[in-house]
């Protein structure tokens, strides 16, 4: 009581400033701390205009660039499908049209047309067909035989020089010894052009093709579908490791020593470069387990290694923001534990975990580096079908096609790009919807 | 000079001629902090009986010990003998699930579960399997809502969320939840302190009606409140029960020199 009575009182030789003086000195300084609101104000614009300009310049830069690489060049033209040509055992196999002579009719075809004569001319012309078309014809023939002995009109991808000369990469004015093409093929080209035999048309080879040393026939399919198989193993092992982990260290773990360690190297691992996981994923599950490399299965398992930290933090810090309240209701009429964790807790937090599920998926998509080490860089021409198939991904296909000197890898590195920005803008977007199911108000 | 009269032992009767909890030499340490010291009480079947106090006196502490909710805090440590029909719940074969279904709590603020006020009542009887069918368990959240007083505004709209109602009608749905699962006890903490009067008074209806049936604990920050809806009052001060009685007595006739202070508004 007697301290109380010291607070109250003051001493009489200070008094308070009058209101006159008052109001004079916060009018003074309003004008400095509205200056200083304003001023920040204008910063914080300025830091949003210079990210969005640079955000414009950059998608500007890939669209533009890439737009083009989902187009190539298409040649038309009649071919005989003479039937001992192409299938000299009759049995239209697979065997039998691979060892038919579907070259030699396709450049017949186009010679026709041309009205190519001379082993030099043929040569100049030859070059004009892309080596996929042969592929393409067998596959035709593959699925309807009885178009054999009949003539059809084929449309079938140019060589990647041709198509870099349409797009006018490659000059006519370059001296014909610096030209990839020569002179003669240019003017076949050019007959072609008259004739309206030359179409720009979507890229089918982008989307339905896999790797390959040939430009024109290079697409994403495969590494695609790598990237799928891979994302797979990794949201199916990440996840469930990653929320369970982090509900054990939120709700149930002691704090003690041992759990403070365990979050601190948790929060570590998460800043670990991601080609040390990769080192890793080679050393344990390859050198020690034996998982074959460069397949989906192994390059997932390294992949959830890098995210399930991600996922880790982000959990405990959805659990952390459900209020304790919501835990005491449960507890106070008796539940248990873990039932107030998996009805009450659990829900709430799930927005949030899934936040962080989908920014790890998102890492794990754009990553190359750690599936590098293991391998997954291999050149896969064949469309992975399952886990244990070798197979690229997505990032890695953009890698290696930018490693690649031919012009036309150029476009197709960019359109590459743009798939692979798309994929992640759809799995965003699936995750805003899927937030926005969950998200309950309490 | 307060630590000399905080020291002596409480004043009045702390026991019941029909106990339901009986509580003897309590103390709770909060880490290094004492936060009750001492504390025997009973509480008796049918009764309500609420505990008034300054802020930190301990009495929303020794609330939640009565259910064991404390167990819920990290470093707070609880001693003593504190049982429930003579049994002691803090005995280590004690589950305290059954034992919070039968010692229940209303929180200071309204907590219900952001879920259909149907799923807010049936949440309990539910995961205790009190109900053996859909319309038996219609019937706990009916007789519940009823008994919360509640039944006749939220009858046409069960399937609505709890958290859209407002604060007093929140608060009623709460002790809706608690009764739906039959227990012996409701512990009530602040329960009125974030509504306003007339939803207040509701509450205190509420609480008369239910007197008899539960027992009833009350932490209160209203002398009032306390006067008019209970028993007997528990006069806490510093973590130690400095005075208890029926509550008439206590507030005519305090016998403590602090619990005087306290209700003729000295401090507090």
């Amino acid at each position: 009581m007697t301290d109380m009575t010291d607070k109250t009182q003051t001493s009489s030789s200070k008094t308070t400033l009058s209101p006159a003086t008052a109001r004079e000195r916060v009018a003074a300084s309003l004008a400095a701390r509205h200056g200083r609101e304003r001023r920040f104000r204008n910063y914080g614009r300025f830091a949003i205009a210079l990210a969005i300009t640079f955000l414009l310049i950059l998608f500007g830069s890939i669209f533009t660039k890439g737009i083009p690489g989902f187009f190539q060049h298409y040649v038309t033209f009649d071919v005989v499908l003479d039937a001992e040509e192409l299938d000299p055992y009759g049995d239209a196999s697979a065997q039998s049209l691979f060892d038919g002579n579907a070259r030699g009719v396709i450049r017949d075809g186009l010679f026709d047309l041309l009205e190519v004569s001379g082993r030099k001319n043929k040569k100049a012309a030859g070059r004009i067909v892309s080596e996929g078309a042969e592929q393409r014809l067998r596959n035709m023939i593959t699925a309807n035989p009885e178009l054999l002995g009949t003539t059809q009109t084929i449309t079938v991808a140019v060589d990647d020089d041709i198509d870099s000369f349409m797009r006018g990469f490659i000059s006519r004015d370059t001296p014909e010894s610096d030209r990839r093409i020569n002179d003669l093929t240019i003017g076949y080209v050019d007959q072609l052009v008259a004739e309206d035999r030359i179409s720009f048309a979507v890229s089918d080879y982008l989307f339905f093709g896999s790797a390959s040393r040939n430009p024109e026939m290079a697409g994403v399919k495969g590494a695609f579908i790598g990237s799928l198989l891979t994302l797979f193993i990794c949201l199916i092992l990440s996840f469930p490791l990653g929320v369970g982990t982090a509900i054990y260290l939120e709700e149930f773990a002691p704090k003690n020593r041992l759990t403070e360690f365990i979050e601190v190297n948790i929060n570590n691992l998460a800043a670990v470069p991601s080609v040390v996981f990769g080192i890793l994923g080679l050393a344990i599950f390859i050198g020690i387990f034996g998982l074959p490399r460069s397949i989906p299965l192994t390059g997932g398992v390294v992949l959830a290694l890098m995210t399930m930290p991600t996922i880790i933090i982000s959990s405990r810090a959805a659990i952390r923001a459900v209020p304790q309240s919501i835990r005491d209701a449960a507890l106070g009429i008796g539940a248990s534990k873990v039932q107030t964790v998996f009805h009450h807790t659990l829900p709430l937090a799930m927005p949030g975990m899934l936040t962080g599920t989908i920014i790890g998926m998102a890492q794990a998509l754009g990553e190359t580096a750690p599936l590098l080490m293991i391998g997954m860089v291999a050149f896969v021409v064949d469309i992975p079908g399952g886990f244990t198939d070798p197979a690229t991904v997505l990032p890695v296909q953009i890698f290696m096609w930018a490693d690649f000197a031919e012009r036309m890898f150029v476009q197709k590195t960019s359109a590459a790009i743009i798939i692979l920005l798309l994929f992640l803008i759809a799995m965003n977007a699936a995750a805003i919807i899927i937030r926005k199911r969950l998200e309950r108000r309490w | 000079m307060f630590d000399t009269v905080t020291k002596s032992p409480t004043v009045g009767t702390v026991h019941s001629d029909n106990p339901k909890i009986t509580a003897r030499n309590v103390f709770v340490d909060y880490g290094e902090k004492r936060a009750i010291d001492d504390v025997s009480l009973d509480i008796g079947v049918g009764e309500v009986i609420s505990f008034i106090g300054p802020s930190g006196c301990g009495k929303s502490t020794f609330l939640r010990c009565l259910n064991r909710m404390n167990d819920t805090i990290e470093t707070c440590r609880v001693s003593g003998d504190i049982r429930l029909d003579g049994q002691d719940i803090y005995d280590h074969s004690i589950d305290v699930v059954p034992l919070r279904a039968r010692v229940g709590i209303v929180f200071q603020k309204p907590n219900p579960f952001p879920k259909s006020i149907y799923d807010n009542v049936a949440y309990g009887p539910r995961i205790h399997g009190l109900a053996q069918n859909k319309a038996e368990l219609d019937d706990i959240v009916e007789a519940s809502l009823r008994r919360a007083g509640l039944w006749e505004e939220v009858h046409t709209r069960l399937d609505q969320t709890g958290t859209g109602l407002s604060g007093g009608q929140q608060q009623r749905l709460c002790i809706a939840r608690a009764i739906a699962v039959s227990p012996e006890v409701i512990l009530m903490d602040e329960p009125c302190s974030a509504l306003d009067p007339i939803a207040t008074a509701r509450i205190e209806e509420l609480i008369f009606e239910l007197r008899g049936d539960y027992s009833i604990a009350i932490v209160t920050h209203s002398m009032q409140q306390a006067a008019r809806v209970s028993d007997r009052t528990a006069y806490f001060h510093l973590g130690r029960l400095i005075e208890v009685g029926e509550t008439s007595a206590i507030f005519t006739s305090p016998q403590h020199e602090l619990t005087n202070s306290y209700i003729t508004g000295r401090f507090g």
